[in-house]
């Protein structure tokens, strides 16, 4: 008994940290997302008016839009890549190590930093992708400043990370026992069947992890959107509205509103993506 | 002791495997492993004494812990007289801002005293936390068009019209019209300004005498199509190092109103009320500068950054004017250049608008009281007593017969006071509501959906954007409560 009590001791900071800046932040964000409140004046109780009003918003949708399209095409895109890469890299070829430590790199790099790199690499005057694209004599398009290339400049950036899921995938194939290839090639199996009939199923945990993670951050991306921008609103993703809606609108009834939708799609898509896991994850 | 250390991982292994607060767990084991062993002793030896203390009597604890921590985070108890300054100012800035408080405190001789909280960056984003923890502070610094968002929407701010009639030390009169005019809003004024920083335009005087051109006047009047003229003939020179000189540069400074105005025309009536951005006089100002664009006077929008900004075209000679304001220290920068990179400097007022009133955009920062020192006539002097010192200090001061005062704080500017003191007659900030600002506000709508295009494009309709961007506030205004 002593021993639980000393235990819970231990943890008694922690869990004063959990309830003083998580619970209570998060029961206040509830309730503050029924009010009208303005940072600086008293918070009036609106019921769902700010709700209400965000669906009624065009910015709302767009900032939706802007979420939806980019995780749609992102995370698949991202994961693909991450899973083929990891697929070459396992085999040990020469220099291996030194391709694994370049496609790792992208994520060592804090991401206000990379924004600000990206922000001169999609300059539309003197970046160096349209310096480069210079060199075959195409005259690069203004990525960021051209509403109708801000999605593909978004894209660019999320290939270029997507070496931060490259090793969770990495390990998992390392994790396949070798037997089970062995097997498959006295069976004759190809090298492509060894690919989708062992590797595949084996790694389907971890693209579940990996596509969890991705919605993730898909609907809390903010650091290089709010750096980075974007004409036409098109930089415009939940998140960096929220942002604006609190801080530059001072709406703060209206921002926690929003934070709460957000989870409410965040939980929708995990639980769908939960429920569909049985159909498609290998477990053992 | 190491002993005492492994037992002490151990421990927290077991609650780990009880699946207890993962985080947690991680931490401590860090901290363990990393700190001193005899922290970890007497942290140790504390818990172990506490162990005997029976479960309801541990969650007395936390729950005091919690309602203190709670408390504590609450208590905004404030000493009497003692009132706290938001600034942005930072580094030498701040120093300065700190010697003066340091008077106005030793002058004040205990009645009250100020104390300054720096902020940076993230300034406004700062505020509003702050007032929203209930801990704002009692004055803060605001640039002219967050004033009527601050006064109107938040409430945040004290109406010190009042104290700003009665005051025998700074009143109405002591200030230029359209300096005080940037604190007025709603029938009030909300503010002292304590800077005034109006547009004029610095000219190269080797560049006009190389194309034969007659440079501007100091204080007499001229107008747009003379500014446009002469652009026009320094346009194609070639400058010192060969490199093409350009009349004046355009890059999203100066703003637009600058350009509506230029026309007769504005963003929103004097009457803070009424959209006249698509009016045939803001249209005629839209003109001027799509003039300016096509006709190639200032460099293509896409290039100005590549010298690292608009005023180092006009360092470099790559520019024969540019409009800026008094604080653009391009007299130090000349003073420092090596001698075949200097120039003459010259200076005259902003042009003449066409239909012949005259402006210059003032750029205007005011020191104002957080609304809960409403009525404290103690808080209002301490924000007098330092705006009042803060006018020896920074250039231009907002009020009249004070120019002398930049020649004493900066003797470089001297050539260009009657330049100042002519245009800070009629320099003004723009009527803003407190729809200007925001990223759903006028603001953003004029810079984007305007403003950049027209600098990007040359064909760009502007006519119907604005009229759209008119639309767009009306309905803005409309919407208020």
């Amino acid at each position: 008994m002593k021993r639980s009590r000393v235990g819970f001791l231990f943890i008694l900071p922690w869990l004063i940290g959990l309830i003083l800046f998580t619970t209570f932040p998060l029961i206040a964000a509830l309730f503050i997302g029924f009010t009208d409140w303005n940072i600086a004046g008293n918070a009036n109780w609106v019921g769902f008016d700010n709700y209400i009003e965000l669906f009624g918003e065009d910015a709302f949708w767009n900032a939706m839009w802007v979420t939806f399209r980019y995780a749609i095409v992102a995370i698949p895109m991202t994961t693909i890549t991450a899973l083929v890469v990891a697929i070459v890299l396992a085999k040990d070829m020469r220099g291996a190590g030194i391709f694994r430590v370049i496609f790792y790199m992208p994520a060592v790099v804090s991401g206000a930093a990379v924004a600000i790199i990206f922000k001169w690499i999609l300059d539309a005057n003197f970046g160096l992708l349209n310096g480069f694209l210079e060199l075959f004599g195409i005259n690069g398009p203004d990525w960021l400043g051209d509403p109708s290339w801000v999605f593909p400049s978004y894209l660019i950036l999320a290939l270029w990370g997507a070496g931060s899921g490259l090793f969770i995938f990495l390990a998992a194939i390392k994790d396949i026992p070798r037997s089970l290839y062995e097997s498959a090639i006295i069976d004759g199996a190809s090298v492509f069947q060894q690919a989708t009939r062992i590797t595949m199923p084996l790694v389907t945990p971890i693209i579940f992890y990996s596509l969890v993670m991705g919605i993730i951050g898909a609907f809390r991306k903010f650091t290089d959107a709010f750096i980075l921008g974007g004409a036409g609103d098109q930089g415009e993703f939940v998140m960096v509205y929220l942002y604006d809606l609190a801080f530059a609108d001072y709406q703060m009834g209206k921002a926690t509103a929003l934070a709460w939708i957000l989870f409410m799609i965040i939980l929708t898509l995990t639980v769908i993506l939960n429920v569909s896991k049985k159909y498609w994850v290998h477990t053992e | 002791m190491e002993k005492l250390k492994e037992k002490s991982i151990e421990l927290i292994i077991i609650y780990k495997r009880k699946q207890l607060c993962l985080g947690f767990f991680e931490t401590s084991r860090n901290i363990l492993e990393n700190v001193d062993i005899n922290f970890i002793k007497v942290y140790y030896k504390v818990i172990n004494a506490l162990g005997g203390i029976p479960m309801k009597k541990i969650w007395l604890i936390m729950t005091t812990l919690v309602l203190s921590i709670t408390l504590i985070g609450c208590n905004n108890q404030e000493e009497e007289g003692v009132y706290s300054l938001a600034t942005w100012a930072a580094g030498t800035e701040l120093s300065e801002l700190q010697e003066i408080v340091d008077e106005v405190n030793e002058e004040a001789e205990g009645e009250f005293e100020i104390k300054i909280n720096s902020i940076p960056s993230n300034y406004y984003q700062q505020i509003a936390v702050l007032m929203g923890a209930r801990q704002a502070p009692d004055m803060f610094w605001l640039t002219q068009e967050i004033v009527p968002k601050y006064a109107h929407d938040l409430g945040a701010l004290a109406d010190i019209s009042d104290n700003l009639e009665d005051s025998e030390k700074l009143n109405l009169d002591d200030y230029y019209e359209g300096v005080i005019e940037s604190t007025y809003y709603d029938g009030s004024y909300w503010g002292l300004p304590w800077i005034s920083n109006p547009l004029v335009v610095y000219y190269n005087q080797d560049l006009f005498d190389q194309a034969g051109v007659e440079a501007p006047s100091e204080t007499d009047d001229w107008d747009w199509n003379e500014f446009i003229d002469k652009a026009e003939a320094l346009t194609g020179e070639t400058n010192h190092n060969g490199d093409d000189v350009y009349g004046t540069v355009i890059d999203g400074w100066p703003n637009l109103e600058t350009f509506l105005w230029s026309g007769g025309g504005d963003v929103i009536a004097d009457d803070y009320e009424t959209i006249v951005l698509d009016s045939e006089a803001s249209i005629n100002g839209l003109d001027n500068l799509h003039e300016m664009i096509t006709k190639g006077i200032t460099p293509r929008y896409g290039i100005v950054d590549s010298l690292g900004g608009n005023n180092v075209w006009f360092e470099r000679q790559q520019a024969a004017m540019f409009m800026g304001g008094v604080q653009d220290d391009f007299e130090e920068k000349i003073e420092r250049m090596d001698e075949e990179d200097k120039f003459e400097l010259g200076y005259a007022p902003m042009p003449t608008n066409l239909d012949g009133s005259k402006s210059s955009f003032n750029w205007t920062a005011s020191t104002v009281l957080h609304k809960s020192n409403e009525d404290d006539p103690l808080a209002y002097e301490a924000m007098e007593a330092l705006t009042l010192k803060i006018f020896d200090w920074k250039i231009a001061p907002p009020v009249k017969d004070s120019t002398d005062k930049i020649i004493d704080s900066n003797p470089d500017k001297e050539a260009m006071i009657p330049t100042i003191e002519h245009t800070l007659q009629f320099a003004r900030s723009g009527h803003y509501i407190p729809e200007w600002d925001g990223t759903s506000g006028i603001n953003d709508r004029l810079w984007y959906d305007l403003y950049l295009q027209m600098l990007r494009d040359e064909d760009f309709d502007y006519v119907s954007a604005a009229e759209d961007i008119a639309d767009f506030s009306r309905d803005l205004i409309g919407e208020r409560e």
